[in-house]
């Protein structure tokens, strides 16, 4: 396992060692060790249940680990609570506040002067797809574009590190495939370090740099599979034979933690 | 003018018509119950008696209103952010207010006197007491998981307040502040028909006791108009105020 934690070699951006968590008598997360390189963009699949939230809350910093285990920033330990930039599932806009304001709420929350956090806001609306609807309220737009605005939202919060929970996993097949499109165009310009997770082995494999699967509950590193396909990748990739290779291995690796979650009753 | 306002106008016509028919047909003594053709001249004509004490009477309400939603909110707002303290002190609140109001009435007017101060005081202590309720519901029920993106963001307990609790509270806030609407008018009258010099409800006492009953009728008359319009104005500024509704 040990070999696994240091995946991503002794400068990590952010490292997790042996993170392990309980609710109660229930153990959620088992010894997760996890490495991910700054700029480099991790996808995490697992069955449902597996933990990946707990996961996610922890490096968020919203949920403590319990003793023993070990989260690094940079390399140092500390709350990351306001240090890495984190979107849940649902979007969480909000209805009083135009395209615009909920883009800069983050920056606004920091001090950042609403004036100066809106021309900003205003410079990056092209690139998110949302020029023209700066005004809008979030009732007033579709499912991916109210994705956009909390992508932007969360690439507005300046941190290294971003946590995407499932952005995607509302959206129909459609606006989702070019919505993955649109998120690696995306990085590729901002650069950060991404850590996604998704229910979605296509998505996982068509979006990241590695794609981590995680074992049926308590939740734990099954799989790390690096995929060294070309970028930019276009949506030609999915019927290619290595894409197939590469979706075959981690369909069997899912399959069977599946099956174990199945048969301890929790689906 | 939209279907619903007209509809409810057309209804409105049409029962007073039956009202002042069955009322001529059957020989009802005034007394009894009076037709709308009457009060509406008894209006006009005692409208300045009926302005000056209409004018009394919003004051007090008003006035009361304003202390009291000010008050309220405060309120609601400081034990949203005392978690300890809410729960120390929101059972004692709830029990005060489960007493009916007109029960305190009277030692408003004892420490108060009969003037203006003992109804605002009474007006603000319910409508302090409706709004606070509300507004307290509201700041408390936030999506837990929008207060763990806003912590998430690095939002402190006065960020939380500002930028979720009081936005997301600001419905249930607005319905409380148009039920107090009506409620403020009656708690005034209500407190003027126990002790004053002045108002609509004590012109309703003082007519009572000289059995002119068309007076009393004019008086509701004048007191329904302003509670109405008073109702109205708050609902206009609920629908700008919270146009994501």
């Amino acid at each position: 396992m040990l070999t696994v934690g240091a995946a991503a070699g002794p400068r990590a951006k952010l490292q997790l060692n042996g993170v392990s968590r309980h609710f109660g008598a229930v153990q959620a997360l088992a010894k997760v060790d996890l490495g991910i390189a700054e700029g480099e963009f991790v996808t995490l699949i697992g069955p449902s249940g597996c933990g990946k939230s707990t996961l996610f809350n922890i490096v968020a910093g919203l949920l403590e680990a319990d003793k023993g285990g070990e989260v690094l920033l940079d390399g140092a330990a500390a709350s990351l609570l306001g240090k890495v930039a984190f979107m849940p599932q649902r979007d969480l806009l909000l209805p009083w506040r135009n395209v615009l304001d909920n883009a800069i709420l983050a920056a606004e929350i920091e001090g950042q002067p609403k004036r100066a956090a809106r021309e900003t806001a205003r410079s990056m609306a092209a690139d998110f797809g949302l020029k023209g609807f700066e005004g809008h309220y979030p009732q007033q737009l579709s499912g991916g574009m109210r994705q956009r605005v909390a992508l932007m939202r969360t690439f507005m919060f300046d941190r290294d590190v971003m946590l995407l929970d499932e952005p995607f996993g509302a959206l129909d097949a459609l606006t989702r495939a070019m919505m993955q499109r649109w998120l690696l165009d995306i990085w590729s310009r901002y650069r950060r370090t991404i850590l996604f997770i998704t229910h979605d082995i296509d998505e996982a494999i068509f979006l990241g740099d590695r794609v981590v699967v995680m074992s049926a509950r308590p939740g734990s590193i099954k799989l790390e599979r690096r995929i060294e396909l070309p970028r930019p990748r276009d949506p030609a990739l999915l019927t290619t034979p290595e894409f197939n290779a590469i979706k075959r291995e981690l369909l069997d690796a899912v399959e069977e933690e599946s099956l174990k979650t199945f048969a301890a009753g929790a689906v | 003018m939209n279907a619903t306002l007209a509809r409810g106008l057309a209804g409105g016509l049409l029962l007073l018509a039956l009202w002042e028919a069955v009322v001529r047909l059957a020989q009802v003594p005034p007394w009894i119950l009076p037709p709308p053709s009457g009060i509406v001249a008894t209006t006009w004509s005692a409208r300045g008696a009926l302005l000056d004490a209409g004018a009394m009477t919003l004051f007090e309400a008003t006035a009361g209103y304003a202390i009291g939603a000010a008050l309220g909110l405060l309120l609601a707002m400081l034990l949203a952010l005392t978690t300890p303290v809410r729960k120390l002190v929101l059972p004692m609140i709830v029990l005060i207010n489960s007493v009916p109001v007109a029960a305190y009435a009277p030692l408003a007017l004892l420490w108060f006197g009969t003037g203006a101060l003992s109804k605002v005081v009474m007006v603000a202590f319910i409508v302090g007491f409706t709004v606070f309720l509300n507004a307290l519901d509201g700041l408390l029920r936030v999506d837990p998981a929008a207060v763990s993106l806003f912590r998430s963001f690095g939002a402190g307990p006065l960020g939380l307040l500002w930028r979720l609790r009081l936005p997301s509270a600001l419905p249930a806030i607005l319905v409380g502040l148009r039920v107090s609407t009506v409620r403020s008018m009656i708690v005034a009258i209500v407190t003027e028909m126990l002790g004053s010099q002045k108002g609509l409800g004590w012109t309703i006492f003082e007519a009572v006791l000289q059995i002119d009953f068309l007076r009393v009728w004019a008086a509701i008359l004048a007191a329904s108009l302003i509670s109405l319009s008073f109702f109205a104005t708050v609902s206009a500024i609920e629908r700008r105020l919270v146009f994501w509704r």
